[in-house]
């Protein structure tokens, strides 16, 4: 293992994965801190340029750019009350509070320094937890690996979800984009129209971009799009005060990085959940909860350290199963794929340099955090100032050549319009687009388990459930789904009863 | 635009619908139990559950809503003209990239966009000719990426 992560080590300080990674830092912290942009479109849009690139640095830049950009989040939710991404929403009212009261650089300073102490703890619990799981998981067959499948998505779409109707909706829509194409265990064109362009199934980067980006930019078509003002320009010294708060909240840290970590592994909830709970966890257990939403650091701490450590955590199944914990490591599996690189136990035998070289990329990220992070905060009111309806059109030119220039097709510029409108459509109409993508990247995956498993037990259900691994996990997956059907059953009714009186 | 779900329902049964016409006669040239039209079939049955489950929620709240509910940018003209803009740049790109090349028509749409948004004519075209060579020279210098060059193709470097 010392010799991979040597070998790892070498790969990771090239000089070009190096640049890669400074590269993307900035690009990340910029893009975060726009509101409008999430790290999810920043991640997207950088997926066609990193087909041009070999395996680490590829990587590389989608770890290092949603890392970022989750923190740089902070940002403008601290500056303006609006979060740049939406993990940064549960704790927005303290830290704006905090610069109301002219302490801009108190907040920001928790947001940075709290979110490397949670980034670094979620990495570290990836570096030691992954392997060993994957060791597990070695001895899995096609009928758990199902289940593993089926588990994730019956996470991404029962858990947490407001609309879980919807949420299966848009899953299904997802899995069925997936069948489009030969990729099937039988090998036969599906539903392709007779076009040989749809044989090779939905192309996946024109795919993401266009649900991430263009839809996105038609969004802000409809609002008004002006940059909204900073009530402060200066902001002072930002480390001045974090080694007192980190001596005086030690438990919040340790508590909101490990919540983040498990609800990052869990798939389907990502950071913006991790820090929701975080933030209610640390006002439930606090000794003075009346001060949380008043510019207070207790809760800023817990859910700051969460979010970031939440981001490592969901790239554990997604290592070890290849199953994504929110649309960004869905974004990432894809990225793994294109590189040959599929994720999953045997990644970690065959290919254990390049998973280590991950695992290190991680931890430069989150240290690199540290300048660059305070670089992005000095000169936050002027990036904040960039107006998005300058940002918007060159994001929308960005997306039709990044998804023009995978194979030189036009087809692969109509494919993310499609999307782009898709995503748009089903967004207005309150179905979650997260979901969509998950079911594209794990369907190819859920039907060869599922067809490889009926095989080998000759066409009989039974065949899914009758080793102990796999009917434990089939219990869990179940029980998760029964319980939200009954739980929204019993939610409906209660609303009618209401609604009779 | 917000279509009360009963639309949504239905929309999706139909889609169910096709899936599952489409996919019941797909050849299984190696005899398995199971061939490729299984799992799609199995998928639109869930689909057609989850889609009827949806309609008759949105039946429900008939009572409640409008069918075909507008939101606040749907009413005003200069939105809706301006969320189709984005639809037509991409359709534009597609229609004349390869005669008028990447840079004209880059330029183009930035123009467009750009005015769509009130910035001020001067600045919308020196920043549409700024952005479009940045685009170009990322794709074209550092990647590789044949773009096309159009009329402009005697000046390719």
């Amino acid at each position: 293992m010392l010799d991979a992560y040597v070998t790892a080590l070498g790969m990771v300080l090239d000089p070009y994965v190096l640049f890669v990674i400074t590269a993307s830092a900035i690009y990340g912290l910029v893009v975060g801190c726009i509101p409008g942009l999430s790290a999810t479109m920043a991640t997207a849009l950088l997926v066609p340029l990193t087909f041009f690139m070999p395996p680490v640095p590829a990587i590389a830049a989608i770890v290092t750019t949603s890392t970022m950009a989750i923190f740089s989040g902070d940002i403008p939710g601290c500056l303006l009350r609006i979060p740049g991404t939406p993990a940064s929403a549960a704790y927005v009212d303290d830290s704006y509070q905090m610069t109301l009261k002219g302490r801009p650089e108190l907040a920001l300073g928790i947001g940075l320094w709290f979110s490397v102490l949670g980034g670094l703890f979620g990495t570290a619990v990836m570096m030691v937890a992954s392997p060993a799981i994957a060791d597990f998981a070695l001895g899995f067959g096609s009928v758990e690996f199902f289940w593993i499948v089926m588990l994730g998505l019956g996470g991404a779409v029962f858990i947490g979800s407001s609309t879980p109707l919807k949420a299966c909706i848009s899953l299904l829509i997802g899995l069925l984009i997936a069948m489009v194409g030969m990729n099937n265990p039988a090998g036969q064109p599906r539903f392709t129209f007779e076009s040989t362009e749809m044989l090779g199934g939905v192309s996946l980067i024109p795919m993401m971009v266009g649900m991430f980006a263009c839809s996105e930019v038609m969004r802000h078509m409809v609002s008004d799009g002006s940059a909204p003002h900073a009530v402060v320009q200066k902001i002072g010294p930002i480390f001045a005060n974090m080694w007192r708060l980190t001596k005086q909240y030690p438990w919040q840290l340790i508590r909101g990085s490990a919540l983040g970590t498990i609800i990052g592994i869990q798939p389907g909830s990502g950071a913006d959940m991790a820090a929701w709970m975080s933030y209610a966890m640390s006002k439930r257990f606090s000794k003075e909860p009346e001060k949380f939403g008043t510019g207070h650091p207790e809760g800023l701490i817990e859910a700051g350290a969460s979010n970031n450590s939440s981001l490592a955590g969901a790239w554990i199944p997604a290592l070890v199963f290849g199953i994504p914990g929110d649309s960004i490591t869905a974004i990432a599996i894809g990225v793994l794929m294109m590189k040959n690189m599929a994720p999953g136990p045997t990644i970690f035998v065959n290919n254990p340099e390049n998973v280590y070289a991950l695992f290190l990329v991680f931890v430069i990220a989150n240290l690199l955090m540290l300048p660059l992070g305070w670089a992005i905060i000095k000169i936050a009111t002027r990036v904040l100032s960039v107006p998005r309806r300058v940002l918007m059109p060159i994001i929308l030119l960005f997306a039709i050549v990044g998804s023009y220039a995978i194979n030189n097709s036009l087809f692969d510029v109509g494919v993310m319009l499609a999307f782009g409108v898709l995503a748009f459509v089903l967004e207005e109409n309150d179905f979650p687009v997260a979901p969509v993508i998950l079911g594209v990247v794990l369907g190819p995956l859920l039907e060869e388990y599922f067809i490889n498993s009926m095989i080998k037990s000759d066409g009989r259900l039974i065949g899914l459930v009758d080793r102990p691994i796999a009917a434990v996990l089939a219990a869990i997956t179940i029980g998760i789904i029964g319980w939200t059907i009954i739980a929204s059953i019993r939610a409906s009714s209660r609303t009618e009863k209401l609604a009779g009186e | 635009m917000k279509f009360n779900d009963l639309f949504g329902g239905f929309a999706f049964l139909a889609l169910a619908g096709l899936v599952a016409f489409a996919s019941w006669n797909l050849p299984n040239p190696s005899q398995q139990p199971l061939g490729p039209s299984a799992f799609p079939l199995i998928l639109s049955g869930l689909l057609a559950l989850c889609a009827a489950l949806l309609a008759i929620s949105g039946a429900r709240a008939t009572q409640a809503g409008p069918l075909i509910g507008l939101s606040d940018w749907a009413r005003s003209g200069g939105a809706l003209l301006r969320l189709l803009l984005v639809p037509a740049a991409v359709i534009f790109y597609m229609l004349f990239a390869e005669t008028l090349g990447f840079l004209i028509c880059a330029t183009a749409i930035l123009v467009v966009l750009f005015l769509a948004g009130h910035t001020k004519p001067l600045h919308a075209v020196g920043l549409s000719l700024a952005a479009a060579l940045v685009i170009h020279s990322i794709f074209y210098l550092a990647l590789g990426v044949q773009l096309p060059w159009g009329p402009l193709e005697p000046l390719r470097w």
